[in-house]
């Protein structure tokens, strides 16, 4: 285990440093001059070529690349072009954020899905198991900022249940922190709900056919037994490959939902760093995703071997 | 996922790596039913709630460069001067001044007992390491083009400060209202350099506490304030939504208690609540300051012949957009001065719409059948709108405008680079007429906001005329002749000025709007 695990950290290296070099090319290739952008009023000739040589524009690309990986290399990931704070801490506020949303979206999500996936599995072509389909093709269907939107005005200015924003962190308040998180993380979870639910009722059809499910329904033991001990076990594996992608795309963060519920989280920041161009905050965020979608994959892997004990980490089955 | 370990304070801090603990172990998270801490009751007295429309970038009044950074700015730092709800300057930190025949030197008597934040005092020599911050070629400051011919700031006495120009620049009071007139603690700023916008002091009527990026900013109640009683409230607490709605709603369901730039379309159903008993906010309006219009540009075709701007213009009708597109909430204008500002001229009328007269400069350009040009915006839904409606207006003397959506960022590039045909690029407004147009219209000056490629001699010769000219009489007719002849040139066209709209708490009072949309609260108070 410990050297997979160590094997699996060393590849990660090679990869995130190919990410580096796609990010640096993709940010410089973006139109709109980073200066000007900044400037904004302001603009004037010698100020936008002041600010570009504070900035490091106008060196030539490679030395700017080189610069940055550098400094990375050493812990500096640099500072936002709009007022000089680390990149580094301001990323670390954000990912609890993200996270806390994102786990929460994962919880509802699979709180509906499970047994929705096993009823439908169980009882197919009957009524439970066309209604959850229909469910579920609701939930992929409904667009997030509509719900969004329907949320807020329902339980925060209608009911004045829940409050329409203002996240506070979990040590300062976690009743309000949780308040605030509910509906964002709702809306993200019954998407998340609608595609688990279909791949875990497709899985556990596959599963339920098999033979040493029928041997144990001719053992006579419970349906319940049967399906959670031990249809659900097996079925649930391709669907922690779901969730492992589900994982990784809410840590890059979750633009539209974000900023509708003004959750100050990864997505946001990186949709604000990439309208005024502030290179440097925005290489920090896309680095930190693509190292989370990393990170996820190897929980992942990690995960299938403790599960399933026929599943060895160098691949195949015992 | 990637904690490294260090003792350098800019890295992330134990209290950030307990709370990516806390979020990760969610556990019960029993919802509590009552919110045990409310929103305005937090340390320091009652808390006002404030949501803006997107997130101040820099608390560096030196070094910004958006305008929702002044609304912090407006409570956290006083200026030399101020205006006031009718654009007239009022004393603030500068108790009076006088300025010498010849317009190049201004002298200035500060306030006395005045405190910076961090205890230092406020005085002329402050005031000069101010000036000379903005103007140091090694601080990238971006105030240095408004201080344009500003040539020295020097202490005369403790609480006289003599500013001297190399030649007479009107502007200057109206710049020294705003980010340039803003005092910073040198102390601070020496010590800080340019982490100065991460721990601000001032000497306004907050104190800076805290800044979480694209979630929201607290300042708190300063109590040695010069202004003895004032500030009343206890914190002021500033909220980014971005989303339209949810800023409104986050109004409605009372989490704030005034928001920003409500948006445009939803002006007119706001009002009609607002005007119901028992509503529990009021919408305010006050004055456009702002306009916007159509960049053409005269360096290539199409629009690099006149008759054919001309035409353009003879097809708009500017009330329609006004009333109708954008409902009421904003005035048509037909030169760079809204209704109400210093330099507006009543008597020059609005041209009516004139097909006739377009398809007269169609022929004469040799295009009897109209043409077809590219029009670029924003995917502003409103300015969209806006773009259609030119469209349709258009198509009547058969010219044809193609609308192409374009992001902010890509479209100032294309702008400055005079790719486009045509643009519709608008300006937040100033209080002194000269950074309306100024900019705008010269080749040389402040900068490349030259969107049209136009270059008048004549025209430049009015403009810096008026900077010249003290009174603002002398200064509107100057602006008045360039006006003319920029509506024959038409480089710009002209379209509207939006209204400045806030939505405020019934709790508020003695809120005062103005028409910089600028929220000053130091005099109000919460129910």
């Amino acid at each position: 285990m410990l050297r997979f695990i160590t094997h699996r950290l060393l590849q990660m290296v090679p990869v995130l440093f190919f990410v580096s070099v796609i990010i640096f090319t993709l940010i410089n290739l973006i139109p709109g001059d980073a200066a000007r952008l900044f400037l904004g009023e302001e603009a004037s000739p010698d100020a936008l070529v002041a600010l570009r040589h504070q900035m490091g524009l106008d060196r030539p690309l490679p030395v700017q690349y080189a610069r940055w990986i550098g400094g990375m290399l050493h812990g500096d990931f640099g500072h936002s072009f709009k007022d000089n704070r680390s990149v580094l801490a301001t990323v670390a506020q954000k990912i609890p954020v993200t996270a806390e949303l994102s786990c929460m979206a994962l919880v509802i999500a699979w709180t509906i899905a499970i047994p929705a996936g096993v009823l439908a599995a169980w009882r197919r072509r009957t009524a439970a198991d066309y209604a959850a389909s229909a469910a579920a093709l609701t939930g992929l269907s409904i667009p997030n900022f509509w719900l969004g939107i329907m949320l807020i005005y329902l339980f925060a200015v209608n009911l004045h249940w829940l409050p329409a924003s203002g996240y506070v962190p979990p040590t300062q308040d976690l009743g309000r922190n949780l308040r605030t998180l509910i509906m964002p993380a709702f809306v993200l979870g019954i998407i998340l709900a609608a595609v688990v639910m279909r791949q875990l009722r497709s899985s556990m059809l596959e599963v339920l056919s098999a033979d040493f499910v029928r041997t144990a329904n001719a053992k006579g033991l419970a349906a319940a037994t049967v399906l959670v001990r031990h249809a659900l076990r097996n079925a649930v594996i391709p669907v922690i490959t779901v969730m492992g992608i589900q994982l990784g795309t809410l840590l890059g963060g979750v633009v539209i939902t974000e900023t509708i519920f003004s959750v100050p989280g990864m997505g946001r920041l990186a949709v604000e760093s990439i309208y005024s161009r502030d290179y440097p905050m925005l290489e920090g965020v896309v680095m930190f995703s693509a190292l989370s979608v990393l990170a996820v994959n190897l929980a992942v892997d990690i995960l299938y071997s403790v599960i399933d004990p026929r599943i060895t980490l160098e691949g195949g089955r015992t | 996922m990637f904690v490294p370990s260090s003792t350098d304070p800019a890295r992330p801090t134990r209290r950030d790596l307990l709370r990516w603990g806390a979020a990760a172990s969610l556990g019960a998270g029993a919802l509590s039913a009552a919110d045990l801490i409310p929103a305005s009751a937090a340390p320091g007295g009652s808390g006002i709630r404030i949501a803006l429309e997107s997130d101040p970038p820099n608390m560096d009044p030196h070094r910004s460069t958006a305008a929702v950074d002044r609304q912090v700015y407006q409570n956290l730092y006083d200026k030399l001067v101020d205006t006031d709800e009718n654009l007239r300057i009022v004393p603030m930190l500068a108790t009076s001044w006088t300025v010498s025949p010849d317009g190049k030197t201004y002298t200035f008597k500060l306030q006395q007992g005045v405190k910076f934040h961090d205890g230092t005092p406020f005085n002329a020599q402050a005031v000069k390491y101010n000036f000379d911050r903005m103007r140091d070629p090694k601080f990238p400051s971006t105030r240095r083009s408004e201080l344009g011919p500003v040539i020295g700031a020097e202490a005369v006495d403790a609480y006289t400060v003599r500013v001297t120009l190399e030649r007479p620049y009107s502007p200057l009071m109206y710049v020294l209202t705003d980010r340039a007139g803003m005092m910073v603690s040198p102390a601070a700023a020496q010590k800080d350099g340019l982490n100065f916008a991460l721990h601000p002091v001032g000497t306004g009527p907050f104190r800076f506490v805290e800044k979480i990026p694209q979630d929201h900013i607290t300042l708190d109640r300063n109590p040695d304030y010069w202004v003895k009683g004032q500030p009343y409230l206890g914190r002021i607490t500033y909220r980014t939504i971005v989303d339209d709605n949810a800023r409104v709603a986050s109004l409605k369901s009372g989490d704030t208690d005034i928001i920003n730039a409500p948006p445009l379309p939803q002006i007119p159903s706001l009002k009609k609540e607002a005007a119901q008993s028992g509503a529990r906010f009021r919408l305010i309006e006050k004055g456009p300051f702002a306009y916007n219009g159509i960049w053409l540009n005269v360096t290539k075709p199409p629009f690099d012949n006149k008759l054919l701007r001309q035409a353009l213009n003879a097809t708009i009708d500017r009330n329609a957009i006004a009333n109708v597109v954008l409902q009421g909430a904003a005035d048509p204008i037909y030169s760079f001065f809204p209704p109400g500002t210093p330099a507006y001229d009543p008597a020059w009328k609005i041209p009516p719409r004139n097909i006739p007269l377009a398809k007269e400069k169609l022929q004469a350009a040799g295009h009897p059948n109209g043409f077809t040009f590219t029009l670029l915006t924003v995917p502003i839904p409103f300015v969209q709108s806006v773009a259609q409606a030119v469209q349709s207006m258009a198509s009547e003397a058969g010219i044809q405008a193609k609308i192409q959506l374009i992001e902010f960022g890509a479209f100032l590039s294309v702008l400055d680079h005079l790719q486009h045909e045509a643009g519709i690029l608008g300006w937040s407004g100033r209080p002194d007429p000269d950074f309306d147009i100024y900019p705008f219209i010269t080749k040389s000056g402040l900068g490349s906001f030259n969107d049209s490629g136009y270059d008048n001699p004549k025209v430049d010769e009015l403009l810096d005329a008026a900077r010249l000219l003290q009174d603002m009489n002398q200064r509107r007719r100057a602006y008045s002749e360039a006006t003319k002849i920029l509506a024959d040139d038409m480089p710009y066209v002209w379209l509207w000025a939006s209204k400045e709209y806030k939505l405020v708490s019934d709790r508020v009072r003695g809120f005062v709007d103005q028409p910089d949309g600028m929220m000053r609260l130091r005099a109000v108070r919460l129910a």
